[in-house]
């Protein structure tokens, strides 16, 4: 009798050990659990996928697409880009721009409306705008505020918030004085930095953007419920001023890190849209199914002009011009990439309706022999008899790895040089790479606002997305020129001079400009997804 | 007994200690920042950022500080999702990783016990070439194969169970499963060898003298014995298993505690790195703990209070 009893409590113990925390978890997921089959018929419900937690609904704060994706149709700015991705107006009604250029004045909708029902005010957005900029937000996007006069000082200590010009007039009308004419503002400030927040809100409780019950928005939609870490749904605002334009009844955002279960949930109908799993985008093209759009974005690498043997002008050029683009997008990264022969992507219209990219034309050329012409030239001038041993280095990842190794074999097979690989966990890498610690490294780069000089003010002497050391007083002149220059046309021809000289003396070379590759239901129609900007869903349908 | 517990809760908050200050130390010694960004960002607001999270200080006050907020157990808010703690973030996500963690053990349990009682009295047989044949699998196949195989299989060919997420039973069968594979080959082996030692014992011939039945032997005399080797490596198992594995979490989109161990350091982001690291260690102590205990009750020949001294 006593061994049974021991032999009980052991197993008891065994059982235990393994269920000890059960009682806390069986209750937890009971109350979401027939969320899938609950539609109603008639409603109108869009699955889509989030990836992710987002990082932050907060405006301000949340800045990469995970966050601003979903909160681009939460709330609204002045302006909202229409498909054509031409800014148009949104919370403001209209707009009066003065001679000079620097002074916009929004007139703010009279049925503009947060979602608990007050108006949408100017002094919520003079409080949105100022928060931004505040040092002690810390928000990573108070950099595109810098346009506005006073946020640069304000947000690095040196000013105060009452020198930022950004005044509530009176209760619908806004004023924003700038500190140069920027042609873009209106495009610019359709980025959700520029939401307002509503002020009562947010100072009332600090922690309003973090439930679904506190938050409080001003867009096509607002937030359901938010199960974190899980799914977060959008239900139709209907305080939104134009909530009859508004087809959807539901968004539901599941968060799937991973790319082939989302490819997978889709092909069971339980995501409308997917992105395409790398293995499979050969077959998902030929099959007609996968969609691309345009990402206002270039794949590039980075000489190091600080370390031999990128020192030299010449050698940089045969680097860059060894390089067939045309063969990486057709045979390595297969995703009907646009190859990259300039540096700003397609998408900029200059005021003869023309694409910058066209009227820029192809700034460096693949010639494998005149790469070699370039290669001795340049050995010539340092007086080297051998070249220096050459790094290429880029962050572990498997793309990266083909789009090097085929670098390397066109360096061995146009120039004669072998190239040795290395490549650097991400983190490690990008601080090597700020710190010119690298060779030559590859590198990307995605426009935070729709205009070339976005792509091109990058290159300034000891601008903080420069990392190659490389400098030239023309070129910063240029941008300095284009940024203060209200003439349009003048200020395009500015900008094409910058780029050339950009070119001519090669601290970077392009690789291809970036798409979006997605898989869609046929169902769907009306998701607008920009080149620089974040999706949206105001007139998305569904069948 | 109660002065050994003493004596070892003390050794385990040393424990604790020893592991923080080496994390703590060895992040801070990685390169990178939690703010590193391939896209612009400018050095003011670099700074800004930094100040927010006391990361401009010397690493020694920042120790410090991190140090008396974790005597109050606040393991302080996420650099990368800056309006959630750490401590909610675990709040979410361990209840979730348990729960997945507790159906794969005790399906690994069951059926890893099962697999080697059977292999060991069946010793040398059909049944136990088998059973190991299915435990060289488990141990061999890597849990994201068998994740994505039965996706594939059950989910999108048969449409039995849905594809990922986590919202019903029927969604935590099959991550349930491939996170259960690997731990049942080991307890099935386990359980094997050491069963065939104790079944060779001269208690065991006395048994089966007396008359008794195989089933009786086993139920009654040999699994006690043959289980030790299996609690040992349960404590190991249990704190491994239900703290989340990264793996199958990302890959059936399920909301637990594995990805941000992962994504903590990957993102520099250091309260999350020290959180998990503290949460996994001081659960795995308290784990070879209660293991510990466990011997003492289920084998009288090891003596606890001895062994405190």
């Amino acid at each position: 009798m006593k061994k049974i009893v021991t032999m009980l409590l052991s197993l008891l113990l065994l059982i235990g050990i393994v269920g000890c925390t059960t009682t806390e978890n069986s209750s937890s997921n009971s109350n979401s659990g027939s969320d899938g089959d609950s539609q109603q018929q008639g409603t109108k419900v869009l699955k889509l996928n989030n990836g992710s937690e987002p990082t932050s609904f907060d405006p301000p704060i949340g800045f990469d697409s995970v966050s601003w994706n979903a909160l681009n149709n939460l709330m609204e700015g002045m302006t909202r880009l229409d498909e054509n991705d031409e800014p148009q107006p949104a919370t403001a009604k209209e707009w009066d721009v003065s001679e000079d250029g620097k002074t916009y004045t929004f007139h703010i909708r009279e049925d503009a409306n947060w979602s608990n029902g007050e108006p949408v005010t100017a002094e919520d957005f003079e409080f949105a705008w100022k928060r931004l900029a505040n040092p002690d937000t810390a928000s990573p996007a108070a950099f595109l505020a810098y346009f506005i006069e006073g946020a640069e000082a304000y947000n690095t200590g040196e000013g105060t918030a009452e020198d930022m010009m950004v005044k509530a007039v009176d209760e619908k009308t806004f004023e924003v004085n700038l500190s140069s004419p920027v042609g873009f503002f209106p495009t610019l400030i359709s980025n959700p930095a520029f939401f307002p927040v509503h002020k009562e809100t947010v100072e009332q409780n600090p922690e309003w953007h973090t439930e679904a019950d506190s938050y409080v928005s001003n867009g096509p939609f607002k937030l359901s419920k938010w199960a974190h870490d899980t799914e977060f749904v959008f239900e139709k605002n209907e305080e939104y001023w134009d909530a009859k334009s508004v087809n959807l009844d539901e968004v539901h955002w599941a968060m799937v890190d991973d790319t082939n279960t989302e490819y997978q949930m889709f092909k069971t109908g339980d995501l409308h849209t997917s992105d395409v799993p790398s293995d499979l985008s050969e077959q998902l093209f030929d099959e007609g199914k996968a969609q691309v759009e345009d990402q206002s974005g270039t794949y590039f690498y980075r000489f190091n002009t600080e370390m031999e043997p990128f020192q030299n002008e010449n050698i940089r050029k045969a680097f860059a011009m060894a390089v067939d683009q045309q063969q990486i997008v057709e045979f390595v990264t297969k995703g009907k990439e646009k190859p990259a022969k300039g540096f700003v992507a397609y998408g900029f219209e200059d005021p003869a309706g023309e694409d910058f990219r066209d009227v820029g034309g192809d700034l460096v050329t693949t010639d494998a022999s005149k790469a070699k012409e370039l290669l001795e030239k340049g050995m010539e001038e340092e007086g080297y008899d051998t070249l220096p041993a050459v790094t290429l280095t880029y962050n572990t990842s498997d793309s990266h790895k083909k789009i090097a190794e085929a670098l390397q074999q066109m360096y061995k097979e146009s120039l004669g040089v072998d190239v040795e690989l290395a490549n650097q966990e991400w983190n490690v890498f990008s601080t090597e790479q700020k710190a010119l610690k690298l060779q030559f490294s590859r590198s990307s780069f995605l426009a935070d606002y729709a205009d070339p000089i976005n792509f091109l003010e990058s290159f300034q002497t000891g601008h903080s997305m420069n990392r190659t050391g490389w400098s030239n007083e023309k070129f910063d002149s240029l941008i300095e020129q284009a940024k203060n220059e209200t003439d349009e046309e003048k200020r395009f021809e500015l900008m094409h001079e910058a780029e050339s000289i950009l070119f001519e003396e090669m601290p970077i070379f392009p690789i291809h400009y970036y798409n979006h590759v997605y898989l869609q239901s046929d169902d769907v129609t009306g998701i607008v997804r920009h080149p620089v900007g974040y999706m949206e869903l105001k007139t998305a349908d569904i069948k | 007994m109660a002065k050994y517990v003493a004596n070892r809760l003390f050794a385990m908050l040393i424990t604790l200690w020893i592991i923080v200050t080496i994390t703590f130390f060895l992040m801070h010694a990685i390169p990178g920042s939690p703010f590193n960004q391939e896209r612009n960002t400018s050095e003011a607001v670099q700074q800004n950022l930094e100040a927010h999270y006391h990361l401009n200080e010397p690493v020694f006050v920042q120790y410090f500080i991190y140090l008396k907020s974790l005597a109050t157990l606040d393991f302080g808010p996420s650099i990368k999702q800056s309006s959630t703690s750490v401590n909610e973030m675990i709040g979410r996500g361990f209840p979730v990783s348990a729960e997945l963690g507790m159906l794969s053990l005790a399906i690994a349990v069951i059926s890893g016990v099962i697999l080697g009682i059977f292999a060991a009295l069946k010793h040398n047989g059909t049944i136990d070439y088998i059973a190991m044949t299915f435990a060289v699998i488990g141990i061999s196949v890597p849990n994201f194969i068998m994740a994505t195989l039965l996706i594939q299989q059950l989910a999108v060919t048969w449409e039995i169970f849905p594809v990922a997420t986590w919202s019903s039973p029927m969604h935590m069968v099959l991550p349930a499963v491939a996170l259960a594979t690997g731990p049942m080959a080991i307890i099935a082996r386990l359980t094997r060898s050491s069963m065939i030692e104790v079944l060779n014992q001269d208690y065991i011939l006395t048994a089966k003298a007396k008359g008794m039945s195989t089933y009786q032997i086993v139920m009654k005399h040999a699994m006690r014995n043959a289980l030790l080797p299996v609690i040992t490596i349960l404590g190991t198992l249990v704190a491994g298993v239900l703290t989340g594995s990264f793996v199958i979490e990302k890959i059936f989109a399920i909301p637990g505690m594995g990805k941000y161990f992962i994504n903590g350091i990957n993102d520099r982001d250091y309260p999350v790195i020290m959180g998990t690291t503290v949460f996994y260690s001081a659960f795995l102590i308290m784990m070879l703990f209660i293991v510990d205990i466990a011997y003492g009750i289920l084998d009288p020949r090891i003596k606890l209070h001895k062994r405190g001294n």
